[in-house]
């Protein structure tokens, strides 16, 4: 019992009280990929320890029955587990239909978040079909397809092949320059593979409900995902084009390219970035501080397995 | 497949502009105008787009005579509903340039505008 516990507690820590730190970390988008591998290997850090966790309770299960039989019922009772109680037979059907339960649970799980990756996909390639079929090709864009629509909008969705949509009322407020940033954000994301680690994390969210690491990762994957494609459009055209891009978008106006540099205001943290790059330092020192985390996780989680494994050889079930 | 793909959007588009039915027949003798293509590839495209629910056909006499389930618009339309109504509800997995904006959010994008709107050259 104790190697699962050991490591179903690192797993519960890391789950629970990470959140908040990777938040404030990330917060500000200093360095939006690394921030995002931060978030990713935290989920997978935690995941790796659940299963590490079912392995060792399942090995310790196979190899020593009665030893756990005898473990569990002196967690729960204390001082009044007898050998008469944990010998007999109610006790030992009980456990071994505890054990079936939680197998069949995990099984359960496996298969919701399976299925609802699969069904995300299907509905995602399939908007992507429509979409080529019903828009019109914008000419010298690639992928891209314009739909007559009254709103603004711009979006990419994976399929076999990915299509970028515009609506005719984006094209209307962008000149070409910023129409240039759009796509290049919008191919950024497909580069990445962005949609594939949103789903996944999604799909993680709807499969674990209640644990703050996967409920809150959907947002701050996307957010993530959002600023390492405003990096690439940034770079791919400039930093200025896709601010008046952002805000003729968010706006539904034509933003003339105007001196954007000097302008100071509370707008959202995409933005706020984009207006004003935070110091060299500043940016180290979050780099620095994101790298800390990912290392500790590795570090830590390898350590809580490898000590756990010879706990478990031991037999200290 | 991308030249595959290509061919349904021309197809549909070609359906949508046509006022009444259409048949493979007629499809194929304007298409032939602009690309070299057989008569089958254009069927069982057609065939295909069937399929999928795009199009609906009736027989008549040997050949069937096809018109789209919805008009361009009406699949627009239920494009953009479903890539708007976004976030939780929707499984589609879509990432937008500039994501539904809080009202605050917007105001505070709406107040650099206006202030780059009376500096520039406008």
């Amino acid at each position: 019992m104790k190697p699962a516990l050991l490591v179903l507690g690192y797993a519960l820590v890391v789950a629970w009280c990470l959140p908040a730190l990777l938040t404030r970390l990330t917060a500000a988008g200093l360095s939006a990929r690394l921030g995002l591998a931060a978030w990713l290997a935290a989920m997978v850090s935690v995941l790796a320890s659940l299963l590490a966790a079912i392995q060792y309770l399942f090995t310790a299960a196979v190899a020593g029955w009665p030893q756990l039989a005898e473990a569990v019922c002196r967690s729960v009772a204390g001082g009044a587990c007898t050998t008469v109680v944990y010998r007999s037979a109610a006790f030992e059907l009980g456990l071994g239909l505890a054990a079936v339960t939680a197998a069949l649970a995990l099984a359960v799980l496996a298969w919701r978040y399976g299925r609802s990756v699969q069904r995300a996909q299907r509905r995602t390639r399939a908007h992507a079909e429509a979409a080529r079929i019903t828009g019109r090709r914008l000419p010298g864009a690639g992928a891209a397809v314009v739909l007559n629509a009254a709103q603004p909008a711009a979006y990419c969705v994976p399929g076999r092949p990915a299509a970028i949509v515009l609506t005719s009322a984006a094209l209307a407020v962008l000149d070409p320059g910023q129409l240039d940033a759009v796509l290049a954000h919008e191919r950024a994301h497909l580069a990445g593979r962005h949609h594939l680690l949103i789903a996944l994390t999604r799909a993680l969210a709807a499969t674990f409900p209640g644990v703050p690491l996967f409920t809150r990762a959907p947002a701050e994957v996307a957010r993530m995902a959002e600023m390492c494609a405003d990096d690439a459009a940034a770079r791919r055209s400039s930093r200025p084009t896709l601010i008046a891009a952002l805000l003729a978008m968010g706006t539904g106006t034509a933003v003339p390219a105007a001196a954007l540099a000097a302008t100071t205001c509370a707008v959202s943290a995409r933005v706020q970035r984009l207006l004003e790059p935070a110091p060299p330092a500043r940016h180290a020192r979050n780099r620095l501080a994101l790298v800390t985390v990912m290392l500790l996780l590795a570090v830590v989680s390898g350590l809580v397995t490898r000590y756990a494994g010879p706990l478990a050889a031991y037999g200290w079930s | 497949m991308r030249g595959f793909g290509d061919l349904e959007m021309v197809i549909m588009h070609m359906v949508w502009d046509h006022d009444g039915p259409v048949t493979v027949r007629e499809l194929f003798d304007e298409l032939r105008q602009e690309r070299a293509i057989a008569y089958t590839t254009v069927m069982s495209t057609m065939d295909n787009l069937h399929r999928k629910g795009w199009l609906d056909r009736v027989k008549d006499g040997k050949a069937y005579r096809y018109t789209a389930t919805a008009s361009r618009e009406e699949y627009s339309a239920r494009l953009m509903r479903e890539a708007l109504t976004g976030g939780g509800d929707t499984e589609v997995v879509l990432s937008h340039f500039v994501a539904e904006m809080d009202g605050a959010e917007s105001e505070a994008l709406r107040t650099v505008v206006r202030r780059l709107a009376g500096r520039g050259p406008e």
